[in-house]
């Protein structure tokens, strides 16, 4: 039996996460100077001890890294927000309704991309203020390109946000949740350090992490280069690895919030 | 008279993994226009047993058809013709009541001229259009569950499903969502089925009730005519010491006006939170359903009794007050009798208990109600909760939600 997706419904469910973004002032407040703590405490210090990374100066190489940590944790916690619905009733509400849970699913993910990305573009305005990126007719078209590339980042983590949402039960695990796998793929994603110079282990959880291939493509959309370990067509590759992990996510986000009980 | 099933259910059952059989082989039906009650202590079945007329949830086994549509092969269908007024709230506490209601307009697929007309229609329904562009989060207990009345009225379903509606609620918000209940049913000849563990409440409202326990039917039938079946009246002994129960009650056994003795249930884990619940004020910050009457807890309200004039409603304080006054431990030390033509026997009675030198402390006359008809036909006191102790934390949450209060995620 295929149900057929409801265009109302998607459209409610993601205006409803844009609604809630906007009312919570406070937590989007704070994600964005979490990034801005890192980006000027970090780069600004570090700076004067690294100098700078393939001729890249160090606040410009870190900014990507920084725009992608608040694309992360911005939507895997968007994902991760379907576990709240279960617990306070609202998902009941949604379920007892007669639209097929796939339409849930999109308004959720496209909405949790939608607050993702805007938290992405907000950063990316404040980094430009700080002078990590000189604005030029070329820069504008990378940020432009930049901002698809966040829209198809937050994509997959709001995907995966949901798969864990729906196995989960509590909000306790989150926590372990947190400190083992999100800091690790922020940490690894070549937000501080290029690959290339890493020790090989370090290079090996860094190519494994989805994270790593996301701000190769920011940064090549932002800076028009990236590290020297994949190439020229480093872009390509990145664009690869990330359309891929989004459709995997999506799925199985998809696949596992049809099988949750109420 | 052409009776119009609107709800069939055969043998429905429900097992959950560790064999827990929640609901066994339940089968009734529902016609047109019928307010249903469900009456049966917590963990009976009875929301698990709307869980799966709404398609929330797949039945182990049996059919259903709601509105003609079965309830296993077109789900949506079903889910169209039902509005579901949950026990927990499920209202988004961060949107808007004019916005909760939004989001259900669309979900059920209504065009924006028909949602904006249908939402001032059920807020002038529940009373809310005054508040309705307030976040939720602000709403008293009684305004949440009138919100969520509304919202399962938005898409005009044909039945609709109430889970204990009025929980937690003070007595005069109860009354006040009562008269809405009937209201609605009586203008708009919704089908309803309400599942409740407050006696009086399904008393008051329902064409016929349902006893369910341990996910079985005990018994369907009208309120009067399940009351009528315990021919007599309830005399209730309140004896000084519990000891003198096992005295005394061998005298009663031969007598032949006496049809039956029950002990009323000793203190236990609800009891004890009832009371608990109803000797601390409440602490709402929100006003009651017309703005001005503080919150009352059922002690006083006996002195401002303002709602329609129904024999039944006697009962519910002295329900509710007898758990107070009897308390969870001195219950222990009262005796139920089911008598013919109690108010010439009591002279006897106390006369056997003077000879037997037992120490009667109070004794009480009144009509059978449907707790009488609970505990005879279950062999329970329908006040005796069996629930795990997360059960009954999660209803105490429930509760203190419902009065609007804080609650610890």
């Amino acid at each position: 039996m295929v149900q057929p997706l409801s265009g109302q419904a998607i459209y409610v469910v993601l205006l409803r996460e844009l609604k809630r973004y906007w009312r919570a002032k406070a937590r989007v407040i704070s994600s964005v100077a979490q990034s801005f703590f890192f980006l000027a405490i970090f780069g600004l210090g570090l700076r004067g001890v690294i100098g700078g990374v393939d001729g890249i100066d160090y606040l410009s190489y870190m900014a990507p890294g920084v725009i992608g940590m608040g694309l992360l944790f911005g939507s895997v916690a968007s994902g991760v927000s379907v576990i709240f619905d279960r617990q306070f009733g609202f998902m009941k509400e949604m379920l007892v309704a007669p639209v097929s849970r796939t339409s849930i699913i999109i308004g959720k993910i496209l909405g949790g991309a939608a607050t993702a990305t805007l938290q992405g573009i907000i950063l990316l305005v404040v980094a430009t203020l700080m002078g990590a990126f000189t604005p030029s007719l070329a820069f504008l078209a990378g940020a432009v390109a930049g901002v698809g590339a966040m829209l198809l980042i937050t994509s997959g983590f709001v995907g995966l946000g949901v798969a864990i949402g729906s196995t989960l039960n509590d909000f306790h695990a989150f926590q372990l949740l947190s400190t083992f796998v999100m800091w690790p793929m922020f940490m690894l994603s070549g937000v501080f350090f290029p690959i290339d110079m890493a020790p090989l282990p370090l290079q090996v959880a860094m190519l494994c992490d989805p994270m790593f291939y996301g701000v190769e493509l920011m940064r090549w959309c932002l800076l028009g280069s990236g590290t020297q370990l994949l190439g020229p067509t480093a872009w390509l590759i990145s664009l690869g690895v990330v359309a891929a992990f989004d459709v995997l996510m999506i799925g199985l986000g998809t696949l596992l919030f049809s099988r949750a009980q109420i | 008279m052409n009776r119009i099933n609107t709800i069939e259910v055969k043998a429905l059952t429900k097992v959950f993994d560790k064999d827990t059989k929640a609901v066994d082989g339940i089968s009734f039906t529902v016609n047109e226009g019928e307010i249903l009650g469900f009456l049966g202590p917590n963990g009976a079945g009875k929301t698990t047993t709307l869980n799966m007329l709404s398609t929330l949830l797949r039945p182990t086994s049996g059919t259903a058809t709601v509105n003609g549509h079965d309830i296993l092969t077109e789900p949506d269908a079903v889910r169209r013709s039902i509005g579901y007024v949950f026990q927990d709230t499920t209202l988004d506490i961060d949107l808007t009541g004019r916005e909760n209601l939004d989001f259900h307009g669309r979900l059920y697929g209504l065009d924006r001229n028909t949602r904006q007309q249908r939402i001032k229609e059920v807020l002038e329904v529940v009373q809310l259009a005054d508040r309705a562009d307030n976040l939720v989060k602000v709403y008293s207990g009684g305004m949440k569950r009138r919100l969520e009345i509304a919202r399962g009225l938005l898409h005009h379903p044909k039945v609709l499903f109430l889970d204990e509606p009025t929980l937690g609620l003070d007595p005069q918000t109860r009354r006040s969502i009562w008269e809405h209940i009937l209201r609605l049913n009586q203008e708009k000849n919704i089908t309803i089925i309400l599942t409740t563990h407050y006696t009086e409440e399904a008393d008051y409202l329902c064409k016929r009730i349902l006893i369910i326990d341990f996910g079985k039917v005990v018994v369907l039938d009208a309120p009067d005519n399940l009351k009528a079946r315990l021919e007599g009246d309830v005399v209730t002994l309140l004896f000084k010491d519990s000891a003198a129960i096992e005295t005394f009650r061998p005298l009663l056994e031969n007598k032949d006006w006496i049809r039956r003795i029950n002990v009323v249930a000793s203190g236990n884990n609800y009891a004890a939170i009832s009371r608990m619940m109803q000797a601390t004020p409440t602490q709402s910050n929100s006003m009651g359903m017309d703005g001005t009457m503080p919150q009352m807890t059922p002690m006083n309200v006996k002195e401002h009794e303002s709602g329609p004039e129904h024999a039944q409603q006697k009962p519910e304080q002295s329900e509710a007050d007898k758990s107070i006054q009897f308390g969870g431990e001195t219950c222990s030390k009262c005796l139920n009798l089911l008598v013919d033509n109690g108010g010439h026997r009591i002279p006897e009675i106390v006369k056997l208990a003077e000879e037997a030198n037992v120490v009667l402390e109070s004794v009480e006359l009144r009509k059978p109600t449907l707790d009488d008809v609970f505990l005879s036909v279950t062999g329970r006191n329908i006040r005796e909760e069996e629930g795990s102790i997360i059960d009954m934390v999660r209803r105490h949450r429930i509760m203190r939600q419902a009065r609007g209060q804080q609650v610890r995620g």
